[in-house]
C-alpha cells in the first residue's frame, strides 16, 4: 500500500467512527440552539405568544442592565468553583484510598455510589428538610453535639446558599469517584513501585506520578463537571424552594427558569440562555488552551 | 495509616448513608409526611403499605420495564458510538477534530429549560411524539460528550506500540482495536456505560414532553404522577425512589469487575 | 457489524411513529392536575361515559399545576396538546391572552350555563373560558380539637389560645405556611387591604399591607404561637403528628388529615380585631377548557364529555369522596352537600372569601411580593419599607411582562 492510500484509509475510517455520533448530535442539538438564538432576538412574551417579531438586541440590553445580573453571575461562579472544587477533592481521595487493597472495599465503593443512584428530587427535599431550623438533623447535630447555636439555614441568604451547596457536594462526588477509580487503572503498579524503590514518599508518588497520569481522564470530567454544576437548576430550586429567601439562592439557569416559566418572558430567558452559553463557551475554549486536552496522544 | 483510612472511609460512609435513611423513614411513615419532628429512622407506626401499594395498584412494574429498555438501549448506544468516535480521536489527526471536540462540549452549554419549546416542536413536526425513538435518540445525545471525550481520554494512557506491533503481527486496524485497545479501555467502557444508563435512567425533561401515554411512562415521570404541589402522596414517592435506586446500584456492582488494571509496563517494550 | 445492527434497530422503531391525537375522533385527551384522589374519581367518571359511548377512548393525563401550565403552553403553540385542559381558573388569564383555548359562549346554549352558579363560569374579557365542576381552593382555619376544644373567633382569642397550647420544640398554637404570599392573603383582607384594582394594578403599598404584615410578624416574634422557619411540609407534618393545634390550609389537605387520623374541625380564619373584618382567602373554582386547535368536527364529541363531567351526578361523587362544592345548583342544594358538615364548614369560611384575580398580573403580583414579605419575615426589611418595595416591584414586573 502506498503511503497516500494508507492516509486516506486512516482518515476515512477516523470519519466512520465519529460519522454516527455527529449526525445524532447535529439533529438534536443545532435546531434548538438555533431557535433559541432567533427567539433572543425576539419579544416573544405574554402579550406577543404566537405573533412575535424580532426586535433587534433589545432582550440582550435588558440583560446587561439588570445589575441582579452581576450579582447572579457571581454567585454562579462561587457555586461552581466551591462545588467542583469539593467533587473532585474528595473524589480523588476516596478513590486513592479505595484503589489499595483494604476489606470490604467493595461494599464501602458501592455504598458510597448511592448518592449517585437515587432520584435527585428526594434527596434534596430530604436534606431540605436537614436543614430546618428546628426539627432538622442538622441544627440538632450542631447544637446538642456541638453546643453551638443552631444556624437559620434556610431564611437566611448565605446559609441558604451553602446548604445548596453542601447539598450538591453530596450528591456529586460519587461521579468524580467513579471516574478517578476508573483512570487510576491505567497507571501501571510497577511506576509505584520503581518511585517506592528509589526512596520517594507516599505524597510525592500521589503528585508526581498519579495526578499527572490521572489527567487525561479526569480533564473531560472536570470540564463537563463544570459546565453542568454552572447549569443545574434542580439542586438550587428544591433545597431553596425557588430562590428564597427573598429570590436571594439563586444562579444564572434558576433565574432564566423564573423569567421563562413564571412570566412568560421567552424572549428575554432567549437572551440570557445565549448569555450563558457565551460565558461558558469563552471559558471552556481558554481551559482547553491551558490543559492541551484536545490534543491527541500521538 | 491504616486506621486513618478506614475511620475516614466511614465518615463518609455514615454521611452518604444518613439521608438515604432517612428516605427510608419516609416511605416507611404513615399518612405521607415528608418531615418528622422525630429522629428515629424507623417511625412510630411504621408501615410497609407505601411498598404494597407500589407494586400492587401503581403501574410501577410497567414504568419499570419501560425504563429499562430505553436505558439499556441508550446505554448499547453509547458505549458503541463513544468507543469508536473516542478512539479516532485519540488515534487521529483529522481535518475538524479540534472544531468536533469543542463541538461536543458546546452542546452542553446551553441551559436545558429554553431547549424543551424547539425540542417540542421538532419531535412534534417529525411525528416522534408519544415514541420512545425520540427520546432514545436524544439521551443518547445528551451522553455522548462525556463518553466520547473520555474514553478519548483513556484511549491516551494506552501507548500506541501496542497496537503498531499487533499490525506488524498482521492484524487490520479494526482487528487491532477491538483485540488490544478495547479490553485495555475496560474501565473506559463501565464508565461510559454506567454514565450512559444514569443518564437515561434519570431523566425528566424530555421524557415529560415526549410521552403523553401513562402506559409508556419511564420511572421518573411515573414517580412524578405521586407528586402534586401540597398533596404529594411522599409515602409512594420515597418507596418508589428507593427502588428506583436499586437498578443503578446493581449495574455498579456489575461492572465493578471491570474496573481493573489491564495495563503493565512490561507489555511496552523498548 | 455492531454499528449496522444498531442502525437497523433505530429504523425499525421509527416506524412507531404517533399523530396529534386531536386528529384521532376516537380519543379524546384531558391534561389535569388533580390529586391522587381527584383523579380516582375521575377515572370511575371517564370509565363510565366510556361505558355509555363505546368507540371513544378518554385517557386522562396527569400534570403538577406549573407544569400542566408551562406543558400546556408548549404543546399548544406547537399546535398539539390535549383536548381539554383542567386547572384553576387562573391559568385562564394567560392561556386567554396567549390565545390558546376556545371561547365557550357558543357551544354551550344559556339555558345550560343558567344552571350553573355564576362562580363556577370563569369569564374573561366579555367570553366564556373555564367551566368549573368545584369551587374552592381557599384557606381555612383547621383545629385539632384535642388540643382547641373551642375555635378562635378573634384574632385576640387566636393569640389567647395559641400562647396557651405552645409549648416549643414540641408544640405550636398556629402552624401553617406562613412564608408564601398566597398563605398571607387572608391576613391582608382581614385588615382591608387587597392584592390589586379592577383593571390589574398592583395596591400593595397601602397602610392595610403594613399592619398586616406586622401582624404575622408579631405572630411569631412577639406572641410566638408560630414556629420560627415553617413552609408547607412542616406545617402539614407537625399537624399530622398532633403537635399543632391549628394550621391554616385548603380542602385539599383534608383528606390527608382525615387519613392521619386527626380529629380536626374546620371553621372561619378569625375576625381581625382592630378592624373588625373576617380575612378572606382567595377563592377560585376549577375547571375544563377547551384547546384552540380542537378540530370543528369533533367539537360536539368534547361538548358531550363535558356535559357527562359536569353533571349534577358527576360533581357529587366528587363531593362524597372529597368533600367539594359543586357548581351545579342542582347539586350543591341537594341533602349530600346540605348535611355533610365539611363542606358546611368551608362553604361558611368560603362565604366571606374574595375570588382569586385571574388575570396574569396575578403572577407578577405573586413574584413581587414573595422577596419583599420574606424580608419582613427575615429581618432585613420594615413592613413599611416591605409594602413599598412589593408595589414598586410588582409594578416593573408588570410592566416586563407586557412589554
Amino acid at each position: 500500500m502506498t503511503l497516500e492510500t494508507e492516509k486516506l484509509k486512516s482518515t476515512a475510517f477516523a470519519y466512520l467512527l465519529v460519522l454516527p455520533a455527529a449526525i445524532v448530535m447535529f439533529g438534536v442539538v443545532v435546531y434548538p440552539f438555533f431557535y433559541n438564538l432567533v427567539l433572543s432576538f425576539s419579544n416573544m412574551s405574554l402579550r406577543h405568544f404566537q405573533d412575535w417579531s424580532l426586535i433587534g438586541v433589545r432582550q440582550y440590553i435588558k440583560v446587561f442592565s439588570e445589575e441582579v445580573f452581576y450579582s447572579v453571575f457571581f454567585k454562579t461562579v462561587v457555586w461552581t468553583v466551591v462545588n467542583v472544587v469539593f467533587h473532585v477533592v474528595i473524589g480523588v481521595l476516596l478513590a486513592v484510598i479505595l484503589n489499595r487493597r483494604l476489606m470490604g472495599k467493595g461494599l464501602i465503593r458501592t455504598l458510597l455510589i448511592l448518592p449517585w443512584a437515587i432520584p435527585q428530587v428526594i434527596v434534596a427535599l430530604t436534606w431540605r428538610s436537614m436543614f430546618n431550623y428546628e426539627y432538622g438533623a442538622l441544627n440538632l447535630a450542631i447544637s446538642q453535639y456541638m453546643h453551638m447555636s443552631p444556624v437559620q439555614w434556610l431564611g437566611k441568604p448565605l446559609e441558604a446558599f451553602s446548604a445548596c451547596i453542601i447539598t450538591n457536594i453530596w450528591l456529586g462526588f460519587p461521579f468524580m469517584m467513579t471516574v478517578a477509580l476508573g483512570g487510576l487503572q491505567s497507571i501501571p503498579h510497577e511506576l509505584y513501585e520503581a518511585a517506592g524503590i528509589d526512596g520517594a514518599s507516599g505524597w510525592h508518588r500521589f503528585w508526581r506520578i498519579t495526578v499527572p497520569l490521572l489527567k487525561p481522564v479526569m480533564i473531560p470530567a472536570i470540564s463537563l463537571g463544570i459546565i453542568w454544576t454552572f447549569n443545574n437548576v434542580n439542586i438550587v430550586w428544591l433545597v431553596s424552594n425557588g430562590g428564597e429567601p427573598s429570590d436571594q439562592t439563586h444562579i444564572l439557569v434558576s433565574y432564566v427558569y423564573k423569567a421563562a416559566f413564571n412570566l412568560y418572558r421567552y424572549g428575554y430567558a432567549a437572551a440570557l440562555s445565549m448569555v450563558i452559553f457565551l460565558i461558558l463557551l469563552t471559558f471552556s475554549l481558554y481551559f482547553l488552551k491551558r490543559t492541551r486536552a484536545s490534543e491527541s496522544a500521538y | 495509616m491504616r486506621i486513618g483510612l478506614y475511620f475516614l472511609l466511614l465518615a463518609f460512609t455514615i454521611l452518604v448513608l444518613y439521608p438515604i435513611l432517612n428516605v427510608v423513614s419516609i416511605s416507611l411513615r404513615p399518612a405521607d409526611r415528608l418531615l418528622s419532628t422525630s429522629l428515629r429512622i424507623i417511625p412510630d407506626g411504621a408501615t410497609i403499605s407505601a411498598y404494597r401499594t407500589l407494586f400492587l395498584e401503581t403501574p410501577f412494574l410497567l414504568w419499570f420495564f419501560n425504563s429499562v429498555v430505553i436505558s439499556v438501549t441508550v446505554t448499547l448506544t453509547g458505549v458503541a458510538l463513544a468507543a469508536t468516535a473516542g478512539y479516532s480521536f485519540s488515534r487521529f489527526n483529522f481535518y475538524g477534530k479540534k472544531g468536533a471536540l469543542l463541538g461536543l462540549l458546546v452542546t452542553q452549554m446551553f441551559p436545558p429549560t429554553m431547549l424543551l419549546l424547539p425540542m417540542y416542536i421538532m419531535l412534534l413536526k417529525l411525528h416522534l411524539i408519544n415514541s420512545y425513538l425520540g427520546i432514545i435518540v436524544i439521551y443518547s445525545s445528551t451522553a455522548l460528550p462525556f463518553c466520547v471525550w473520555q474514553m478519548k481520554g483513556y484511549y491516551d494512557t494506552i501507548p500506541f506500540s501496542l497496537e503498531e506491533s499487533a499490525r506488524i503481527d498482521g492484524c487490520t486496524r479494526w482487528q487491532a482495536f477491538r483485540r488490544i485497545v478495547l479490553p485495555l479501555a475496560a474501565p473506559a467502557l463501565v464508565i461510559t456505560a454506567l454514565f450512559s444508563f444514569m443518564t437515561a435512567w434519570a431523566e425528566y425533561i424530555v421524557a415529560a414532553q415526549v410521552l403523553q401515554d401513562t402506559s409508556l411512562f419511564t420511572l421518573p415521570l411515573g414517580l412524578k404522577q405521586f407528586e402534586s404541589s401540597m398533596s404529594t402522596q411522599w409515602g409512594l414517592y420515597a418507596a418508589g425512589s428507593l427502588i428506583v435506586s436499586i437498578p443503578a446500584v446493581a449495574l455498579f456492582l456489575f461492572l465493578s469487575r471491570w474496573l481493573v488494571s489491564g495495563l503493565t509496563l512490561g507489555s511496552v517494550k523498548g | 457489524m455492531r454499528l449496522n445492527v444498531l442502525f437497523v434497530l433505530l429504523c425499525t422503531l421509527a416506524f412507531s411513529c404517533a399523530k396529534s391525537t386531536l386528529d384521532d375522533p376516537h380519543q379524546i385527551v384531558i391534561w389535569d392536575q388533580m390529586r391522587p384522589e381527584e383523579r380516582a374519581v375521575l377515572n370511575w367518571a371517564l370509565d363510565k361515559f366510556m361505558k355509555e359511548n363505546p368507540g371513544v377512548k378518554v385517557t386522562a393525563l396527569y400534570k403538577e399545576t406549573e407544569e400542566l401550565r408551562s406543558g400546556y403552553q408548549i404543546a399548544a403553540i406547537g399546535g398539539g396538546g390535549p383536548d381539554l385542559v383542567y386547572g384553576p381558573s387562573d391559568q385562564v388569564g394567560p392561556f386567554e391572552v396567549m390565545k390558546i383555548i376556545l371561547p365557550l359562549e357558543t357551544l354551550f346554549d344559556k339555558e345550560y350555563l343558567s344552571k350553573f352558579n355564576p362562580k363556577g363560569l370563569v369569564y374573561s374579557n366579555g367570553h366564556l373560558y373555564q367551566i368549573a365542576d368545584q369551587i374552592g381552593n381557599h384557606l381555612m382555619l383547621i383545629y385539632n380539637k384535642q388540643l382547641v376544644r373551642i375555635p378562635p373567633l378573634d384574632t385576640d382569642e387566636l393569640i389567647r389560645i395559641g400562647e396557651k397550647i405552645t409549648h416549643p420544640p414540641g408544640q405550636y398554637g398556629l402552624v401553617w405556611n406562613y412564608t408564601e404570599p398566597f398563605f398571607f392573603i387572608p391576613f391582608l383582607t382581614g385588615f382591608g387591604g387587597w392584592v390589586m384594582d379592577s383593571v390589574g394594578n398592583p395596591t400593595l403599598d397601602s397602610p392595610q399591607m403594613v399592619n398586616a404584615l406586622s401582624f404575622v410578624k408579631d405572630l411569631r416574634d412577639k406572641y410566638k404561637i408560630i414556629p420560627r422557619e415553617c413552609d408547607y411540609n412542616t406545617a402539614d407534618a407537625l399537624f399530622k403528628e398532633g403537635k399543632a393545634g391549628m394550621i391554616i390550609n385548603g380542602p385539599w389537605s383534608i383528606s390527608g388529615y382525615k387519613k392521619a387520623g386527626v380529629d380536626f374541625g374546620i371553621t372561619r380564619i378569625p375576625k381581625v380585631v382592630s378592624t373588625g373584618l373576617w380575612p378572606g382567602p382567595m377563592v377560585s373554582p376549577k375547571g375544563y377548557s377547551i384547546n384552540v386547535s380542537e378540530p370543528t368536527w369533533k367539537i360536539p364529541l368534547v361538548v358531550k364529555l363535558l356535559k357527562f363531567l359536569l353533571s349534577p351526578e358527576s360533581e357529587l361523587e366528587f363531593t362524597k369522596k372529597l368533600d367539594t362544592l359543586p357548581t351545579q345548583v342542582e347539586a350543591a342544594t341537594s341533602p349530600l352537600v346540605q348535611e355533610n358538615q365539611i363542606v358546611r364548614d368551608s362553604d361558611y369560611q368560603m362565604e366571606v372569601g374574595r375570588p382569586m384575580p385571574i388575570m396574569p398580573e396575578l403572577r407578577a403580583v405573586w413574584d413581587a411580593m414573595r422577596p419583599s414579605y420574606q424580608a419582613v419575615l427575615g429581618g432585613t426589611a420594615t413592613p413599611q419599607e416591605a409594602a413599598r418595595e412589593m408595589q414598586e416591584a410588582a409594578v416593573q414586573k408588570i410592566r416586563e411582562m407586557n412589554e
